[in-house]
């Protein structure tokens, strides 16, 4: 029975020797063009592609943890905001719109270092990749700035239930912004180095994918804090 | 790079290695990237947190039965906790939480998954290592640490912390409610860095098993280990986030003045707290949205063992393969929605409470599958009782043992009786404790040659298992008993408690601690007889001694570094293809393709 379930298509002959492999798996530090991304079904063993797909499935993977831990704080704020009498609504510090502008603002850059990548710019690519990386920390001193206009009106983590999940809330996505920016330090640093081709464009394929991931959350967020007051 | 034969059984082709094996020490059994070298640390550092676990159990039974006794030894090691060799009430609490704790995140989250998971999925699906193998060695690593924090929280001032495995505020975020300090703390940073690690693993392990299967592995190809561990890491994935944040709002409680689940006009020792408008249901609800999927957490990895062993020593393919899948698939998506039955006495509105009921009702008909499946695995097999095998049949049996108890606490009405009994103490130690536990003796012994390329010995085996399974329900059997009467649990003594003293519930006691005492004592013979048969078990070089059929028996024992020696194998067939019709030998491997089963008979596949 078992036997003739979900019969494997032969197509790949039954050896192949190491010549036979996809080029550039090992070593192979030259700046190449992206082999075309294969169209379904299982090609080789040691697909370039293949390397860059698992990086990005592994993002998507972790964005589900991720989401999670965003979506348990945003279920006990609202559980919490109906407890009891005591939650008191505040406006949020305008700079938050320019951080949110910079932070969208980033996501193009990192698009643009992903093309620079596909056509073959290194230069260019950590040009664009510095550029990301700046904007990302300029959005977190914007963030800082926020506390601050809070603080300096008297709201602290502990002042309300309303502000400490503003600031848990600020905090979580930062500390998770620091680890991207972290993923284009390591691009920066890696990109002329002999790291081979699959896993640098995995490195950008995946930290492009993430950093979009933290700009759709921050608008999230910021949208919880703005409408559910 | 050593020359390393693989089996003629792997057809397959090459592929260019991943990663060199390394040379040094610390590279290779230290910081080392290699799933198998990962999956042993999570199996030691198991070993080590089951008999502090244990060692813990032992105390709270013993301050059980003698509530006022001097013991040799205690006041010395604990000068605080027992002054004079007497457990204080708050000691026995303490140690009561640790054990839960220990075994719950460090043992029944860590071994199963981390242990067997890491070492036998990459190569059941013909991997050479996991999707992240430096991400799998910060995972290891932070699991480490997570269980130095916790065994830190013992020698802290104030000592360990005593507010339940579950951590219930007020007690667990108010540090004047109890003697403790910085335990407390100690313990939200352990399982926050313990989710943290179970998050990373759990990437990992659904990225490698969607991405790394071999050519022809299905998903309705993979073993049904593959199939647990898989489920496993998506719960993991989707309730470890939750319980990290539950526990940085519990850490702002304690220490930053914020009121998420402190209440306000909270009186402790005649004191007034300074918190206001919290509430400790919302910390309930974020513990068990994580907490009830934790348990299958627990549990599913041993189904999949118990599955996968049934068949093997059965000789025969497992009854309803894909009904096993659909029922673990249902028990991991039901399991999501269920926690409130562990909140029904906490004032939870009745239809709430019956929406929950029915929910939990739902998750027996998968059960039932999976249970109903394995008796019709074994019916008609060929059946070798060897202690693999023992181990596995003893699983079932506490799963269905652990498992009816459940009925019973599911239904609201009855729960409200039983909830702070001993009955349910009974309940989640059978099922999720002990039959987890199963799991891992059968896998531990069924993949010990694999591991070690040496056996445990089966004489000892088949004596521990006896002792054991007899042991275990000579524990658990009365609890239920002692629940109906009933005995409420979590109290340090019952002196003083009439109705208990004249229903016989004294004697019970005493029996179960000394079925405990002897029942731990077993479990050395266990870890004697895995101590020397890493080193000097009988050696067992042969590929596949059990004559099973999954990739990791193509292999040698133990496995190269890479696992197929830079080959990847094809894999023609299901997962348990036992008593062929036909067939030259009574078994077909994955990686045998018809002409290697059958010969050259025409016709005679399919």
């Amino acid at each position: 029975m078992a036997t003739s379930q979900g019969a494997a298509t032969s197509t790949v002959p039954a050896t192949l020797t190491p010549a036979d492999a996809p080029p550039g798996i090992e070593g192979g530090g030259d700046f190449v063009t992206l082999p075309p991304v294969r169209e379904g079904g299982w090609e080789g063993p040691s697909g370039e592609d293949r390397i860059v797909q698992r990086y990005k499935l592994g993002v998507w993977v972790g964005m589900g943890g991720i989401l999670m831990f965003f979506a348990a704080l945003t279920s006990a704020m609202i559980v919490r905001q109906g407890l009891s009498g005591d939650w008191l609504p505040f406006s949020l510090p305008p700079v938050l719109y320019v951080s949110t502008a910079v932070l969208v603002l980033s996501s193009f850059t990192i698009e643009r270092a992903r093309k620079e990548l596909l056509q073959s710019n290194p230069d260019a690519l950590r040009r664009w990749v510095n550029v990301s990386a700046c904007l990302g920390l300029a959005f977190l001193a914007c963030q800082l700035l926020g506390w601050q206009a809070l603080s300096g009106r008297g709201i602290y983590l502990a002042s309300n239930p309303a502000s400490s999940f503003y600031y848990l809330l600020t905090a979580g996505h930062g500390a998770h912004l620091l680890g991207g920016i972290a993923a284009l330090g390591y691009i920066w640093a890696r990109v002329r180095g002999s790291r081979p081709w699959p896993t640098r464009v995995a490195a950008v394929e995946a930290t492009a994918l993430y950093w979009h991931f933290l700009d759709v959350l921050w608008i999230y967020i910021l949208g919880l804090l703005l409408f559910w007051r | 790079m050593t020359e390393v034969q693989v089996s003629p059984e792997v057809a397959g082709y090459t592929e260019v290695h991943r990663h060199p094996e390394p040379k040094s020490f610390i590279w290779k059994y230290i910081f080392s990237v290699d799933h198998k070298v990962i999956g042993i640390q999570y199996l030691l550092l198991a070993v080590v947190a089951v008999f502090v676990g244990m060692a813990l159990s032992l105390l709270v039974r013993l301050r059980l039965i003698w509530p006022n006794e001097s013991l040799p030894l205690l006041g010395d090691l604990f000068p605080v906790g027992a002054p004079g060799g007497v457990m204080t009430p708050e000691f026995y609490l303490a140690m009561l939480t640790m054990h839960g704790t220990v075994m719950v995140f460090m043992v029944l989250t860590t071994a199963p998954q981390g242990g067997f998971g890491n070492y036998f999925l990459p190569i059941q699906i013909g991997a050479a290592d996991m999707a992240f193998p430096r991400l799998n060695m910060l995972s290891f690593w932070a699991t480490f640490v997570s269980f130095m924090l916790l065994m830190a929280a013992f020698f802290v001032e104030g000592g360990a912390p005593m507010s339940g495995w579950t951590g219930y505020p007020p007690l667990s975020a108010v540090p004047e409610a109890t003697v403790q300090g910085i335990g407390q703390d100690l313990w939200i940073a352990s399982i926050a860095v313990f989710c943290i690690a179970s998050l990373l693993a759990a990437l990992n392990f659904i990225v490698t098993t969607l991405d790394l299967r071999a050519k022809g592995l299905t998903m309705m190809r993979l073993p049904l280990t593959c199939w647990t561990w898989f489920v496993t890491a998506i719960l993991a994935l989707l309730a470890f986030g939750v319980l990290l944040a539950a526990g940085v709002l519990l850490l702002m409680d304690r220490n930053a003045g914020t009121s998420f689940f402190v209440p306000g006009g909270l009186v402790v020792s005649d004191r007034q707290i300074d918190h206001s408008g919290g509430s400790p249901i919302l910390w309930q609800h974020l513990f068990w949205f994580f907490g009830h999927p934790e348990v299958y957490i627990a549990i599913l990895p041993g189904m999949g063992v118990t599955s996968h062993i049934l068949s093997t020593f059965a000789r025969k393919t497992v009854f309803g393969y894909k009904a096993m899948v659909y029922a673990v698939l249902a028990i991991g998506l039901l399991g999501f929605v269920v926690w409130g039955h562990h909140m029904f006495v906490s004032g939870m509105s009745p239809y709430s409470a019956f929406v929950f009921a029915i929910l939990t009702m739902c998750i027996g008909v998968p059960s039932a599958i999976k249970t109903f499946n394995w008796i019709g695995t074994l019916w008609g097999g060929k059946i070798r009782f060897t202690s693999p095998m023992l181990y596995s049949i003893g699983f079932v049996s506490l799963f269905v043992t652990g498992g009816l108890s459940g009925i019973f606490l599911g239904q609201p009405t009855v729960d409200l009786y039983f909830h702070d009994t001993y009955f349910v103490v009974a309940h989640f130690h059978l099922i999720m404790g002990v039959a987890a536990i199963f799991g891992m003796f059968a896998g531990m012994t069924f993949w010990f040659p694999k591991m070690f390329g040496r056996m445990m010995d089966e004489g000892l085996s088949k004596i521990h298992f006896w002792t054991t399974f007899v042991g275990v329900y000579a524990i658990f059997g009365p609890m239920h008993y002692l629940g109906m009467l009933p005995h409420p649990r979590r109290y340090a003594e019952m002196s003083d408690v009439d109705y208990l003293l004249t229903t016989g519930a004294e004697g019970l006691q005493q029996f179960i601690t000394v079925a405990a005492v002897l029942t731990i004592l077993v479990q050395f013979l266990f870890l004697y007889n895995f101590v020397r048969g890493i080193f000097a078990g009988k050696e067992c070089r042969e590929e596949n001694p059990w004559e099973a059929t999954t990739l990791e028996w193509a292999v040698p024992s133990p496995p190269p570094h890479d696992n197929f020696a830079g080959k990847v194998p094809h894999v023609y067939r299901g997962a348990y293809d036992f008593s062929l019709q036909g067939a030259k030998r009574d078994f077909a491997m994955q990686c045998n393709d018809d002409k290697a089963v059958y010969g050259d008979q025409p016709g005679s596949g399919d």
